[in-house]
């Protein structure tokens, strides 16, 4: 039988590990023998596509030539090709939950479908899709890695980490991405529960452990009790939408505040100052103060950030954490006494400030002599080992993060799995029709906590049926609802009088169908030529929208820099392009766009001039008063 | 009788099969999927030590590489054992399996005050809606939010004194199994906390929007 690899597919790094000897180990996939291959997707405008380190350097940014002149590099988005970062944000969501601040960040397809659509130079892909090729570069990588060291050996079937916290649609697309790249999943872990196995925790004395794992994009908090092998997961809760991303978020926007609205969306711009606010975060865990650069067209941003100002902009985050915290204790029906040990998890615990607080709420040192950015890989391979069966002792008991239920009549959502059952788990309950000779019932399956079913999201939508003509209440049909080990639901009805197993037509609120993800595995091999025009002229719509909303927005704040012949040249190009954008001549749309971008090069350049001088003008004038 | 999909046997309903030790997918009352006597006081060591046994034989991390037939009875029984487990550990979940099993079910929202607790659910729907009409921030609204606070831990330990009665009277009903008797005294203490546990979530909820307010 193959062996399972255990793969850690993160927001900002991914690794794949392996049992060797008995213990676990990462393989080493990315560049200078590194096992971290950074999670980030670059899709050049002819639909090349580049994982890991040299996709970084892909990334839209301002760089500094030799001769001292700055200019700007990378895919810009759009039909430009695209680099994607951070992907995992975006799983599993539908295009109207993008949150705001990831909105701007990425040019998509389509904003009101069931599933994300990036729209990216020829193609239009889903996160699953994109996440399916990390999860090949670590395939691929660590085959050549065995094959040097003289093992032939396949990587086909694996177990992939997931947040404890993600739901059912996030954990399904996560799938469908390990279906996409060729693996057969043989498991989703949860990344809290993985880390636990890496400490061997086991090895102890029997007792309460919580693990606290903030990673880039993610948080959660698992509390389990270990007992002779057995690890169980008495209650965890997390936010998916909160991690060092976050805090990056916010050195950025003091780093940038002093530039125009229309140059701190600038791709290149935000991108570089991205760069320079996570290095400098990064560095700030070893000392208290750092300067950060961001070198601009002719200008360039210095400032100085100290660790204690860090620490303020990260405050409010990390007590997002902590809350959820004191929620997980109280769940497990615990107090903060009760946990035996603490282990720290992910990059983001590497700030001092968030080992304190940690160690504040426990009354306890916390553990992280495992590598934080590791621990759940490695982990990931100690379950892969438990699932090969060599790990006779070992067990693990996790729970579902969210309740499951159904709406009812009034639009309230009734519970019928509570949030941090042991899964796999199932209930049953009992349907029949309303009305006389109806033929089919339709459920709405839900998950939250909240009492309200609009408040709750929307899980899939069944429908039973065909049912027998018969008075209304006198079909009998019985529903389960089984939560599978990898947290996911599974629904089959039976018919209680005749014990005849019924059709249950499944409608996902989100994500793909089995379907969709057929035509993906098949548009891999040749990318359907058919609505890819189509899909082509969209994109090319867009950029056209936008790089006109960019220029009238701009027009309206620095209308003063420009002459009447340069106005007149523009404006003359952007009528072109008005009439262009609704025709269906993509060609034109891209000529004209290019078109554009040249003639108000010299206007953006100035605009950038001017709102440095300013900024500095402001500055010492501050300085001065 | 069930049939192992292992080897075929067909056998008493268990969630492991007599023969090969393969799980079986079989349908079984809590009580007879964890191999407890039917009783209402339980030996939870006893309790948790039968569920980690049986969850390490039949559980799908034991069976990832079997046929599609195996795994697929992995998981039905290891979701009925998990489920058998969590409603025999708590007292309360297992009064009302108890009466699910002999054909009672306790009424769902129900809004009948158990006669014992109407003075002191009187008084605090009074000052919930006091909080209510208080304006956000006034003085009145701390000290009534203040008189919340020490009702709701008045409220958990009449809550916990009724646990504590249910745990002791499960001993009293296994020794005098008088059926009738036994469901009529059953039905009130457990009617008495779901009240309670419902006018605490209330009591909690009120002090959650103040606070937000």
């Amino acid at each position: 039988m193959a062996r399972i690899f255990g793969i850690d597919l993160g927001t900002t790094n991914s690794l794949i590990a392996a049992m060797e000897d008995g213990a676990p180990r990462v393989i080493a996939v990315g560049g200078n023998h590194s096992a971290l291959l950074p999670s980030v997707v670059a899709i050049a405008p002819d639909g090349a596509i580049t994982v890991g380190e040299c996709a970084i350097e892909m990334e839209p940014h301002l760089t500094v030539e030799r001769d001292g002149r700055v200019s700007a590099i990378g895919f810009a988005g759009g039909q430009y090709g695209a680099v994607i970062r951070s992907v995992k944000r975006y799983m599993g969501l539908g295009g109207d939950e993008i949150a705001p601040e990831d909105r701007a960040r990425y040019t998509f397809a389509d904003l009101s479908g069931s599933v994300v659509r990036f729209q990216i130079g020829k193609r239009v892909l889903t996160p699953s899709q994109i996440s399916a090729e990390i999860l090949r570069a670590l395939k691929d990588g660590a085959e050549r890695a065995l094959r040097a060291a003289g093992k032939d050996e396949k990587v086909e079937r694996v177990v992939i980490t997931v947040p404890a916290y993600f739901n059912d649609g996030q954990r399904q697309a996560t799938k469908d991405a390990g279906r996409l790249a060729g693996l057969e999943v043989v498991r989703l872990v949860n990344e809290p529960t993985a880390a636990s196995l890496a400490y061997g925790l086991n090895k102890r004395a029997t007792g309460n452990v919580a693990v606290f794992d903030f990673g880039g994009g993610t948080f959660d908090i698992s509390i389990l009790s270990v007992k002779e092998g057995i690890f169980e997961v008495l209650a965890t809760n997390g936010d998916t939408h909160l991690g060092g991303d976050d805090i990056d978020r916010v050195i950025v926007d003091w780093l940038l505040a002093e530039l125009p609205d229309a140059l701190k969306l600038d791709r290149h711009v935000w991108n570089s100052a991205r760069m320079a606010a996570e290095n400098a975060k990064k560095r700030l865990s070893d000392v208290a103060e750092t300067p950060v650069a961001v070198d601009l067209l002719g200008h360039s941003i210095r400032k100085h950030l100290t660790r204690d100002a860090l620490e303020k902009m990260a405050e409010p985050f990390l007590a997002r954490a902590l809350k959820r915290c004191e929620l997980a204790v109280a769940d497990a029906q615990l107090t903060p006494a009760d946990i035996d040990a603490v282990v720290l998890v992910g990059g983001s615990t590497r700030m001092p400030l968030v080992r304190q607080r940690v160690a504040a709420m426990f009354h306890k040192e916390p553990l992280c002599s495992i590598d934080p950015d590791q621990v759940v890989a490695l982990g990931a391979a100690v379950q892969a080992s438990v699932l090969m069966g060599t790990q006779g002792d070992m067990l693990l008991l996790d729970v579902v993060p969210l309740s499951l239920g159904i709406e009812t009549m009034g639009g309230v959502m009734e519970r019928l799995i509570h949030r941090n059952t042991t899964i796999p788990t199932s209930v049953a309950e009992g349907f029949t029709t309303a009305v006389d000779n109806q033929t089919h019932v339709d459920i709405h399956v839900l998950q939250g906590e909240r009492e309200l079913a609009k408040d709750c999201r929307s899980l899939a939508r069944f429908k039973l049926g065909p049912i027998q003509p018969q008075p209304a209440g006198v079909p009998r049909i019985e529903v389960t609802f089984l939560i599978d080990a990898n947290g996911i639901l599974n629904v089959n009805a039976r018919d209680e009088r005749t014990g005849r197993e019924h059709s249950v037509d499944v409608k996902p609120s989100y994500g793909l169908t089995d379907d969709e993800i057929e035509r993906m595995l098949e548009e891999a091999i040749d990318l359907g030529e058919q609505d890819l025009e189509e899909r082509l002229l969209i994109s090319y719509r867009n950029d056209a929208e936008q790089i006109l909303g960019a220029l009238r927005k701009q027009l309206g704040e620095f209308g003063a820099l420009v002459d009447v012949g340069e106005r007149g040249r523009m404006d003359e190009v952007v009528e072109r392009l008005e009439a262009a954008r609704t025709g269906t001549d993509r060609e034109l749309i891209a000529k004209l766009v290019e078109e554009l971008n040249e003639v108000t090069t010299p206007f953006a350049e100035r605009i950038m001039d001017a709102a440095i001088k300013l900024a500095l003008e402001k500055k010492s004038v501050e300085e001065l008063s | 009788m069930i049939e192992c999909p292992s080897c075929g046997r067909r056998q008493q309903p268990l969630l492991i099969c007599a023969d090969c030790g393969s799980p079986l997918a079989a349908t079984l009352d809590c009580f007879a999927a964890l191999g407890m006597p039917r009783k209402l006081t339980i030996d939870l060591g006893a309790l948790e030590r039968r569920y980690h046994e049986l969850s390490r034989m039949i559980h799908p991390d034991r069976f990832a590489s079997s046929v599609a037939r195996v795994r697929d009875a992995s998981l039905r029984a290891t979701a009925t054992l998990t489920r058998s487990y969590r409603t025999l550990r708590d007292p309360v979940a297992r009064g009302l399996y108890w009466l699910e099993l002999n054909g009672e079910k306790l009424a769902e929202n129900n809004k009948r005050v158990p006669p014992e607790l109407a003075e002191l659910v009187f008084e605090v729907q009074e000052q919930l809606a006091g909080m209510h009409d208080a304006p956000a921030d006034s003085d009145a609204a701390c000290e009534l939010a203040a008189q919340v606070v020490a009702r709701r831990s008045q409220l958990q330990a009449t809550m916990d004194a009724s646990r504590a009665e249910l745990e002791r009277n499960f001993v009293k009903w296994d020794q005098r199994p008088d059926e009738k008797m036994l469901t009529l005294e059953l039905k009130a203490i457990l009617s008495s906390i779901a009240y309670l546990r419902t006018l605490i979530r209330d009591v909690d909820r009120a002090l959650e929007n103040s606070k937000a307010a």
